[in-house]
């Protein structure tokens, strides 16, 4: 029977130390910190609104999903709030207990990444020359995004290649050969064929026959979805070695013919792969731990991006790129914040930021609204374009191979945040085991 | 003399704020009767739906409350119409399947925590009416709060609502002589028969309006949901 898991000091600090970074946020003041048992509205020190902006910051932040319902009838006081937390702890491990041999030893049963790569689409194209296909004024892409090039497939690439290729060399980074599989989730935004990605992948790559094979979605959200449930299947014991894939090849969906104007023009093709072990299996180099995520839907911009398909083979694509562009600032920016306030660790002791880059304009308008240096953001779309749920994939193969290259013991944690159209919105953090 | 039809009364702490639908020509348009020296009123006797006649000044500058009015001689009721009626009423008036449609310009979503505000220098106006697909009313840290999906698929989340009649009735619910897990009970309703009795009421209509501006933004509050609360809910829970 697994030990009962007692909540040390170190988790009490925790909702102490997110409760007061929520609060100093909302308030935006230096101000000393109210008492716990005063009552911040009725003190005037937040009014209602802030009340309830501070309490579903400190929801997000803590991972405490319904601690507003929680705190009725309670005084709207630091003491309340910190009392919730511990008794919505209290209750979810209540429940890890009550399950025991199911889900007993999800904390004890970490996941970690110990393999990575990345795989583009081999031919090159200049911005220039995608402006023209999309009818747009020459210099638009470069001038506006920044978008310099586009990684294109060849026309012996598709989804499967790239997939399958950034999947092999991941395993063989992480010397793992795919007999080892337990499962392989896959994630696509433009691979709609049947078998699915994952059944294809399966069969290409030689996985035992008892490998499970999973396909998620989210559209560019996709590799935070598939590493969440990779590190689900490893804590709960269904699995001790997983390849996550994704796989985007735009240039065959988002074609002049069927989209025009600025939109298609912004992606590019990729694909990107993971390996992830259960603590204690044979682990070889630099490897990582996965923290905790967090995941939402921001449906107030659920109409900046629509895409469906027309009778006839058309795209009806419905793209408010001003609007698109300042949701996905602000919601990256956010998330940012709340993986920093769960984890614990300040921004700028972040090695990489593996974000979602929708072009590299904005993403250095993210690292300037962010506070930090550009460099923290490996510069993937500037050559590549949006490669869509392999644009995050990308990112964080290459801040893991810069942290590699520095000692053991120098090694610094990495961020993830991106996003999908809906608009969904998911973080996550990593560390140098 | 100018006819208004009362179609919302918000309250915000001990502040009642009105509004009032008027006909022009063959246009339907929102009028905010204000007292002459503030922008609400401590009492107000009157109805939704009510028929009120009153003297109207416009008030200029006033931006994005472009609704307001100063009320310049007392009320008189001279006929009253019922709830279906006022909201047939209101989906003639200041109407948005949109969020960048309610006020005519871009909301921005808090970026500390929830919420979503419009800059008053961008909002072209400060109350709309739009028809939801869903609708949600919470109760979070004591505090009333809806969310709702318009018909474009957007979501608004958190608006708190001032309805005054949807107020009243929610402190009626947690009154203590409602007897013992008042909240629990009420949060029962709020998930179950109060979505059914919303959702599938034929009148169903929503009214959005914004705060007066503060520190620089005008914040979304849920003004009025149709239908009404009726007092024999209340035995329902």
């Amino acid at each position: 029977m697994a030990p009962r898991r007692i909540r040390s000091p170190q988790e009490k600090d925790t909702f102490r130390r997110i409760v007061e970074t929520c609060f100093r946020h909302e308030t935006g003041s230096p101000k000393p910190l109210p008492d716990d048992a005063a009552d911040l509205i009725e003190t005037g020190i937040l009014d209602s609104m802030a009340w309830v902006s501070f309490l579903r910051a400190v929801e997000t932040a803590s991972g405490v999903a319904d601690l507003g319902s929680g705190l009725n009838e309670q005084p709207a006081s630091f003491a309340s709030v910190l009392a919730a937390l511990r008794d919505s702890s209290k209750s979810r491990l209540a429940s890890v207990d009550s399950q025991e041999g199911m889900i007993g030893d999800v904390a004890a049963s970490p996941a970690f990444l110990t393999g990575s790569s990345f795989a583009q689409g081999s031919r090159r194209v200049p911005s220039e020359e995608v402006d023209r296909a999309f009818g747009m004024p020459i210099g638009k892409l470069r001038k506006r995004a920044g978008i310099e090039s586009l990684a294109y497939a060849s026309k012996n690439e598709n989804e499967l290649s790239l997939g399958a290729k950034a999947a092999e060399q991941a395993l063989r980074a992480g010397a793992c050969g795919a007999q080892e599989l337990d499962w392989i989730i896959a994630t696509s935004e433009t691979h709609r064929d049947y078998p699915s990605l994952a059944a294809q992948l399966h069969s290409r790559l030689l996985a035992r026959e008892n490998c499970g094979a999973l396909d998620v979605g989210g559209g560019c959200l996709g590799l935070l979805n598939a590493l969440a449930v990779a590190q689900s299947l490893i804590g709960s014991g269904a699995a001790r070695t997983l390849a996550v894939v994704t796989a985007d090849v735009h240039s065959r969906v988002l074609t002049p013919e069927r989209v025009a104007g600025e939109f298609g023009g912004l992606f590019g093709d990729g694909a990107s792969a993971f390996l992830l072990r259960r603590e204690g299996e044979s682990q070889a180099g630099p490897c990582y731990r996965l923290g905790d995520f967090l995941f939402g839907c921001a449906g107030q911009y659920a109409a900046a991006i629509q895409v469906a398909e027309r009778t006839g083979g058309g795209l009806d694509v419905q793209f408010d790129g001003e609007a698109l562009s300042r949701a996905a600032i602000t919601r990256l920016e956010k998330v940012i914040t709340a993986v920093e306030t769960r984890s614990g660790i300040p921004r700028a002791s972040v090695g990489g930021f593996a974000t979602h880059q929708p072009n590299p304009r904005l993403l250095m308008l993210l690292a300037k609204q962010c506070g930090v240096s550009s460099d923290a953001f490996p510069p993937i779309c500037s050559t590549a374009g949006n490669l869509g749920s392999s644009m995050c994939g990308a990112a964080l193969h290459a801040a893991m191979q810069k942290e590699a290259k520095r000692k053991a013991g120098q090694r610094k944690p990495i961020f993830l945040a991106s996003l999908g159209p809906g608009l969904l919105f998911g973080g996550g953090w990593l560390t140098p085991a | 003399m100018s006819k208004l039809l009362i179609t919302e009364i918000t309250r915000m702490g001990p502040a009642l704020c009105v509004i009032g639908l008027q006909r022009d020509k063959q246009k339907i348009q929102s009028i905010r009767p204000i007292p002459p020296s503030a922008h609400s009123w401590n009492h107000f006797p009157h109805q939704r739906g009510d028929i009120l006649e009153l003297s109207l000044t416009p008030l200029p500058g006033a931006s994005p409350h472009v609704e307001d009015r100063v009320a310049t001689r007392g009320f008189r009721k001279s006929a009253a119409v019922a709830e279906r009626e006022i909201a047939a009423f209101l989906r003639k008036a200041e109407c948005s399947d949109s969020l960048r449609g309610l006020f005519e310009c871009h909301i921005h979503e808090n970026r500390k925590g929830s919420g979503a505000y419009a800059l008053p220098t961008e909002a072209r106006r400060s109350i709309c009416g739009c028809q939801t697909q869903n609708l949600r009313m919470e109760v979070c840290g004591n505090e009333l709060r809806a969310t709702l999906a318009l018909s474009s698929g957007e979501v608004l989340r958190d608006l708190p609502v001032v309805d005054r009649d949807w107020m009243d009735f929610i402190d009626a619910a947690i009154a203590p002589s409602r007897g013992a897990n008042r909240v629990a009970r009420l949060e029962r309703f709020l998930n179950s028969q109060f979505h059914y009795k919303i959702m599938s009421c034929p009148h169903h209509f929503v009214r959005i309006g914004l705060t007066r501006p503060y520190r620089d933004a005008c914040w979304l509050m849920l003004d009025t949901l149709f239908p009404l609360p009726k007092a024999d809910w209340l035995e329902e829970f």
